[in-house]
């Protein structure tokens, strides 16, 4: 084995789960999440001499987000316009569990501002981070972060979020 | 009490706590890159040194790139076929091929497009509705700028009933672009990074209609709302059937 293949092996054993979750929050889908993560990396690999130097974790990141981003809004269009009718939505379950409840909440935000409190608070980059790997402006991801906890908060009724942290620690 | 950052945080994890990489993803990956890299190959010598063999493709073995000047050695004993080198297709709707600079697919030829755009290389085929898009890159799965979505046969009946909702509710304007007519609206179709998707239904014919969309992202690269308009109706003018 090369030495190219030991240390994209050896990056992909560290990592690969931690961008699967990733890619799995950014499109809301197991299966899609693993075709995403599996094309970004053989785009990395193809990528190795020129990615490796640097950590190349940024650019895979940043491959997924914007094809899951991309993804999402062909979807949206693909969905939307040959049916030309809302997507339905379920009633409200009032005995859902939190996570349920939030999980749903994030699948329902825009692709950008769910892949904006992915990156910030699952992956715990700085706003600056964030910025770069969305390719915008550190003013964007601010008040794309703010319509995204605020469509959270809405969407979700922070009283009724309140109470179900307090009954989960309770 | 936790605040909605952390519990954001949690339920994340949570969420994502079963999930766990393939263990031979590493592999899989380098093994679809070489079978990506021998295709390429190949064709390269069946382009270049056809001539060299008159052997089977699938029993040569690649032991130096055409452009070195070496002829490749053949060998007796085929490399193994990969067979997992390729992503699941299953739920992936059908393409409609290698569209080239993507000027012409389906039934249809792409006249005008804004400055530097290129073909997305993306597209889906639905038979009596298809589509493609354009970008800057050509990448497939970059951002899209342009998307050019066909209603054809059957499929005319919905995008109609589309249009005439929007008319119904007030929304959008009746365009006529020389002996065709179209509707322009910006459509709310769930995209973020904008204010909705500029679009433009164009009736080309009795059973066939075109709706030609400006991702909102790039219209911001437009002056406003007239501009945006003034290229999806070029667009339009130029979007003509396939002989």
């Amino acid at each position: 084995m090369s030495d190219v293949e030991l240390d994209f092996g050896a990056f992909v054993a560290a990592r690969a789960t931690s961008l699967l979750r990733m890619a799995y929050l950014a499109c809301g889908d197991e299966t899609e999440a693993e075709d995403l993560l599996q094309t970004a990396l053989e785009r990395t690999y193809r990528n190795w001499d020129r990615v490796h130097r640097d950590s190349p974790e940024p650019y895979v990141r940043r491959v997924i987000i914007n094809a899951a981003i991309s993804r999402a809004r062909r979807r949206a269009i693909l969905s939307i316009i040959p049916m030309h009718s809302p997507p339905e939505r379920s009633a409200r379950a009032t005995d859902v569990d939190l996570r349920h409840v939030l999980m749903e909440a994030l699948r329902a935000l825009p692709p950008r501002q769910r892949a904006v409190i992915v990156l910030r608070y699952w992956e715990d980059l700085s706003e600056t981070q964030t910025a770069e790997v969305l390719g915008c402006s550190i003013g964007t991801v601010k008040s794309q972060a703010s319509k995204a906890m605020a469509k959270l908060r809405s969407g979700l009724g922070r009283e009724s979020v309140e109470g179900m942290i307090g009954n989960a620690h309770a | 009490m936790p605040t909605l950052e952390e519990t954001i945080r949690q339920v994340m994890a949570d969420e994502t706590a079963r999930l766990h990489a393939a263990p031979d993803l590493a592999e899989r990956v380098m093994r679809s890159s070489r079978a990506t890299r021998n295709r390429a190959r190949v064709l390269t010598l069946a382009t270049s040194v056809a001539v060299i063999t008159a052997a089977p493709v699938g029993y040569l073995t690649l032991n130096s790139v055409a452009t070195t000047g070496q002829a490749p050695s053949i060998s007796a004993t085929p490399e193994p076929p990969a067979i997992d080198d390729t992503p699941p297709v299953a739920s992936a709707p059908p393409e409609l091929g290698d569209l080239g600079d993507g000027r012409e697919f389906g039934h249809v030829k792409v006249g005008y497009l804004p400055e530097r755009l290129k073909w997305s290389n993306w597209s889906v085929d639905f038979g009596d509705s298809y589509s493609t898009a354009y970008n800057f890159d050509g990448d497939k799965n970059g951002f899209y700028c342009v998307q050019i979505y066909m209603y054809e046969e059957a499929a005319v009946q919905d995008i109609d009933s589309q249009i005439q909702r929007y008319r119904d509710e007030g929304e959008g304007e009746e365009v006529i672009l020389g002996d065709r007519t179209g509707y322009l609206v910006v459509q709310d179709v769930g995209e973020d990074g904008g204010k909705g998707t500029p679009t433009l239904f164009l009736t080309m014919g009795a059973e066939q209609r075109a709706a030609i969309m400006f991702s909102p992202t790039y219209a911001k690269e437009f002056s406003g709302a007239e501009a945006v308009n003034t290229e999806l109706k070029k667009i339009a003018e130029g979007l003509t059937p396939a002989n």
